[in-house]
């Protein structure tokens, strides 16, 4: 028995030993700590904000671009997952806007070649817990010179160490978390949703003068993306008269609706209602307002789309809604030349008229022309030169932001795009302005909280 | 286990590893197997070299989720006790591991360990009421529990994290100084990437657990297992210590859950309350049906069937197909309960017996003949 | 108070839908002494039938009765094709989980592949507005769901202990065997089960769907309250499935908004008391016991 044990285990041996001499990995992408260092050198001046020399170790600064083809990669939840499905709608518009650049001959770069761009598209239904290993799959299986236009908080956080590591950038993140503002930490993510914190400002600055006295109903959900909402709301307004009655929060995996919730602070005498939860719960939490209760409701960026709004029985009227960008949908931005012009491209992109009006694929669309706006104006087609060009904007202009928003970044000290609203309120079909476009430049950090 | 007998003959065996004739009806490992073993041994070891890290990382998560399916074997296929709710100990063992890592600076395999030994506890505590509950209510019971989990996860938020998950974190050297780095089983050997050794680490554990369920199953205690399974009032009536063996059996079956949850998330490195909701016990149960319910080896096909199947095949269906891939798994379980409930260890038996008895028979006839 | 009632009638209407549900299950458990994991994805299959009948123009309560003939239909096959091949389940308790199991997995992505993408929006079948009582305003969409349950019970109760058929099927029920000898056609009373169960379920999913959205996801929470509330009546208990489920409702939408240990947990209170009541009394508060042969 022991002997022939002795002589499996010898021969396991021997063959296993075979195996990893004659043919280990012959991509070089084993685990990110060992040093092997850069076979590429980006020519990024010492100066920018990211030096792959210093930052990483294993720089594959043109992974994913063949020839004039870039390979991107986008991650979602597909549709049919639970309450965050209509987020597919997001990556549909971003893969139009490629396909239309696609046929028009490519996205132009910085170094005037033309790219037809090539988008990956994957599934973590929006759970966390499976973004890492799909996000390992773009970037180690299918090579992908960056991520486009990801979905979710949670499922951004839950790769970004990994991110860092790889660098590999992550590129117009469909979310506006507070997180996004530590480029330092994580200097290969830009967001391209303003961060709910400047849109908590926003809003109390405008109760500041409309109802300058709010009692306030909150309604949140427990994660990353509602206590962004939360604490944001929290610190704005101290010092202000505006006061919380009521707080209830909403757990999308453990509740069935959000009914109870609603319900409960309905009968706190609340004459505001903040609503910082997303996907389709959001306007479902809209159609529990009983008719007794008629508050000033505000509902989070993520919520103000056609499709989103028709969720909700009809009690979208009146709500109000911070904007940054126009709306397809909404009949007074028709004639909008960027409107326009997501009319007639997104259709050569494959978009049919309802999709273009559903209010998603449009910041889709946005997010993906983030993307090109970083490889047209980065010196070479690079991952760091496109992240130095996204932090170091000027006056850009990209997507269907309003008139009156001003794109500048600065590296660390201002990470984010986008960091300007009107106030708005639903009436019909579209949105009726009730406090102009104003930019907070810089101020984003500051109003979420974080040093840096 | 009685393993002294015969010993020449196995060892003539393994030399004489030509064809499939086996000598005389002896108990023990026939060449044949020997030389399956082998060639299993070979190819589990050798596979992280051939493949990218993240593969090499699902096929870990596919080892941890044998490992569980090996516990609910316990529990389910050869003790009778329907379990949901298996997902809810892997939760526990994965928590108990994180936070013990990420708070303790537990070393990792003493944090599994733990895992193992907490939820071994729990699933005492949970096989108690089991000892009234029975049959489906028992399963209602265990899907309650199953149920609970991810939302106790959330209340206890202080704690585990929450909805924005548990980052399971040590100081680590990076960047000339001490930081918090995602938890990482560094490789001690030059050449072997940290993903690769994580995989024969976790490949070493799930071998050490089969072969402890294995002799467990063979030992008294298995037997009277199968015993209480197939009827319970005649086991008790024929001194079987009925209540000691089920609640015994629940805890080792969630012990090894515990392990499986505990690696889990070490091989994650970042746990979500969603990564334990109710899908979770039912794929355990999908896993160990597959293989072959009351298998030795089933549970650990069973998995490695349904994590090729969800991790390779069915991230290259098309888009529009990928919500097929529901209807091809409850498509495969109904019709292998129909057509063969055994699962692939089952069907192999069933084979191999028939093509047995047709030897037998031929050979019958051929004496009946001369 | 006010507070304290407004939750409260939140917990009735969800608590009727659960006994709805509950009650197809204990149909199926007392026909065929199956616990159908499947019942809640059955309903979703036939609310969504329900909602294509609407979408094309047709007026709700039509659509619902078209949708409930289908579900009926849809669960009669299901019985046959895929349920009594696999044989006896008091035998073979495992193998029928695993089916249901099965079922409840290709039904969902049965759906997913057929309606897929978005949340669909079904109407309210009585309307979306309220009234309001003494401060607490009531949706006549939870009147509507209480109402249809008393009537659902109502049904069922002549059914079962008035009718001929009734009396067949608790003849199958309590002993398929010599039910079959003496002449009852057994199969097709076991298919009739299944039917019914799959009906009122299509009911419980109409109501569902206007407050969840309907989606392929629509009945999976609804069916774990509604397994609590039979395991809280007892398996085989319609008065049991009515009071569980009305129960479980109550308990999930008022102790978290009380007892802060539950603020995040609200299936917790109902399951805690569900084995609080299977400890002292495993059958349930209305179940029959087993009798276990040697």
């Amino acid at each position: 028995m022991k002997h022939k044990w002795k002589v499996a285990a010898a021969s396991l041996l021997a063959v296993s030993m075979a195996m990893t001499g004659c043919s280990s990995r012959d991509d070089g992408s084993s685990d990110g700590d060992k040093n092997q260092g850069s076979d590429t050198t980006a020519g990024e001046a010492s100066g920018a904000f990211i030096n792959p020399d210093e930052d990483c170790d294993d720089y594959q600064g043109t992974q994913g671009v063949e020839g004039d083809t870039i390979k991107i990669g986008t991650i979602r939840p597909a549709p049919g997952t639970p309450n965050y499905g209509i987020y597919d709608n997001v990556t549909r518009g971003a893969e139009a806007y490629f396909n239309a650049a696609n046929a028009a001959g490519g996205v132009e770069a910085g170094d005037g070649k033309k790219y037809k761009i090539e988008l990956i598209k994957k599934d973590d239904a929006y759970d966390p817990a499976k973004t890492p290993a799909v996000a390992r799959e773009l970037v180690e299986q299918d090579g992908v010179f960056a991520i486009v236009g990801q979905v979710g908080t949670e499922p951004a956080k839950a790769i970004r160490d990994y991110m860092n590591e790889k660098c590999v950038p992550n590129i117009g993140l469909a979310t506006g978390s507070s997180e996004w503002g530590k480029a330092n930490e994580y200097p290969w993510y830009i967001a391209a949703l303003p961060a709910y914190a400047t849109e908590a400002h926003a809003w109390v600055n405008y109760l500041k003068t409309a109802a300058p006295n709010a009692k306030v109903a909150l309604l949140y959900q427990n994660d990353d993306f509602g206590e962004a909402y939360k604490g944001s709301f929290e610190r704005e307004i101290e010092g202000t008269d505006i006061k919380i009655v009521a707080t209830e929060s909403f757990n999308a995996i453990g509740n069935l609706s959000p009914e109870a919730q609603v319900v409960a602070l309905s009968q706190k005498s609340a004459d505001v209602f903040i609503v910082g939860i997303g996907g389709s719960a959001c306007p479902k939490a809209l159609s529990f307002i009983p008719d007794t209760w008629k508050p000033m409701t505000f509902i989070s960026v993520t919520c103000g789309a056609k499709i989103a709004m028709l969720l909700s029985g009809g009690h979208d009227q009146g709500v109000y809604l911070a904007q940054a960008t126009y709306d397809p949908a909404d009949p007074a931005d028709a004639d909008q030349p960027s409107i326009v012009e997501f009319r007639e491209q997104g259709k050569i992109g494959g978009l049919s008229d309802d999709d273009i009006s559903n209010g998603l694929a449009a910041p889709g669309w946005g997010f993906a022309s983030l993307f090109a706006l970083g490889l047209k104006e980065a010196k070479t087609v690079d991952r760091a030169s496109v992240m130095n060009a996204l932090f170091s904007l000027k006056d850009a202009q990209f997507g269907m932001l309003r008139e009156g928003i001003t794109i500048n970044t600065d590296g660390a000290k201002d990470p984010w795009v986008v960091e300007g609203f009107r106030i708005s309120q639903r009436e019909g079909e579209g949105w009726v302005e009730k406090a102009p476009v104003e930019n907070w430049e810089g101020q984003s950090n500051k109003f979420a909280d974080l040093k840096d | 286990m009685t393993a002294n007998e015969g010993e020449e003959t196995i060892v003539s065996d393994g030399n004489t590893n030509d064809t499939g004739v086996t000598p005389a009806p002896n108990k023990k490992l026939p060449a044949p197997t020997i030389a399956l073993w082998v060639v299993v041994a070979v190819v589990a070891v050798g596979l992280p070299f051939q493949l990218a890290p993240f593969r090499v990382d699902q096929m870990s998560s596919w080892l941890t989720l044998a490992i569980a399916a090996m516990g609910l074997n316990l529990l389910t296929g050869y003790n009778g006790q329907i379990s949901v709710g298996h997902g809810a100990l892997y939760g526990l063992g994965a928590y108990t591991a994180g936070l013990l890592v990420a708070k303790a600076n537990v070393p990792l395999l003493v944090a599994v360990l733990a895992a193992g030994a907490v939820c071994f506890v729990a699933g005492v505590v949970i096989g108690l009421p089991a000892l009234r509950i029975k049959g489906l209510y028992l399963a209602l019971v265990t899907l309650a529990v199953a149920t609970l989990f991810p939302l106790a996860v959330e209340q206890f938020s202080s704690l585990t994290g929450g909805n924005q998950g548990l980052e399971i974190r040590t100081e680590q050297m990076y960047r000339g100084s001490m930081r918090p780095r995602p938890v990482k089983f560094a490789s001690p050997f030059e050449g072997l990437a940290n993903d690769q050794w994580k995989y024969l680490v976790f490949l070493a554990v799930t071998a050490v657990c089969f072969l402890l369920t294995r002799n467990l199953i063979k030992s008294r205690i298995g037997r009277a297992m199968v015993a209480i399974r197939d009827n319970e009032t005649a086991a008790a009536v024929s001194g079987i210590p009925v209540a000691r063996t089920k609640i015994y059996t629940f805890g080792v079956g969630s012990a090894l859950a515990g392990i499986a949850g505990g690696l889990m998330a070490l091989n994650l490195g970042t746990i979500y309350p969603s990564s334990f909701t109710i899908s979770v016990s039912i794929y355990f149960l999908v896993a160990v049906v597959i293989g072959g319910s009351a298998t030795i080896a089933g549970p650990i096909i069973g998995a490695l069937i349904y994590g090729a199947f969800n991790d390779v095949l069915i991230p290259e269906l098309p888009n529009q197909l990928q919500p097929a891939s529901a209807v091809i798994l409850g498509g495969l379980l109904i019709v292998q309960v129909l057509i063969a409930p055994g699962g692939v260890v089952g069907s192999f038996k069933l084979a191999g017996s028939k093509l047995a008895l047709r030897k037998a028979r031929a050979a019958v006839d051929n004496s009946a003949a001369v | 108070m006010r507070d304290f009632l407004q939750v409260l009638l939140v917990g009735i209407g969800d608590g009727a839908i659960y006994a709805m549900l509950g009650l197809g299950l204990v149909v199926i458990y007392r026909s065929t002494g199956v616990l159908n994991f499947a019942q809640g994805e059955l309903a979703m299959f036939s609310t969504f039938l329900v909602w294509t009948i609407w979408d094309v123009g047709a007026p709700m309560w039509l659509a619902v009765l078209l949708g409930m003939v289908g579900g009926f239909i849809v669960g009669a096959l299901v019985h046959e094709a895929f349920v009594r091949p696999v044989g006896d389940p008091h035998q073979k308790p495992l193998a029928v989980v695993i089916v249901t199991i099965g079922l409840f997995l290709g039904i969902n992505g049965l759906a997913q592949v057929i309606w897929g993408a978005t949340d669909k929006v079904l109407e309210p079948l009585f309307g979306s507005s309220q009234i309001t009582i003494a401060g607490v305003a009531i949706q006549w969409q939870k009147i509507g769901a209480v109402a249809s349950l008393a009537a659902v019970a109502f049904v069922f109760y002549i059914l079962f202990q008035k009718t001929k058929l009734g009396l067949a099927m608790r003849a199958v029920a309590s002993n398929s065997e010599s039910a079959g000898l003496v002449g009852i056609p057994v199969l097709r009373l076991l298919m009739l089960g299944w039917g019914f169960a799959a009906a009122v379920g299509t009911l419980a999913g109409v109501l569902t769907a206007p407050s969840l959205g309907l989606s392929p996801r629509l009945m999976q929470l609804t069916l774990i309250f509604a397994f609590a509330a039979i395991t809280l009546g007892g398996f085989d208990s319609l008065i049991g499935a009515i009071v569980g489920g009305l129960t479980v409702g109550i308990l999930s939408s008022t102790l978290p908004r009380y007892v802060s240990a539950f603020e995040k947990m609200p299936l917790a209170p109902a399951f805690i008391l569900i084995l609080l009541v299977l400890l002292i009394r495993p059958q349930g508060l209305f179940g029959s016991k087993d009798v276990s042969r040697v």
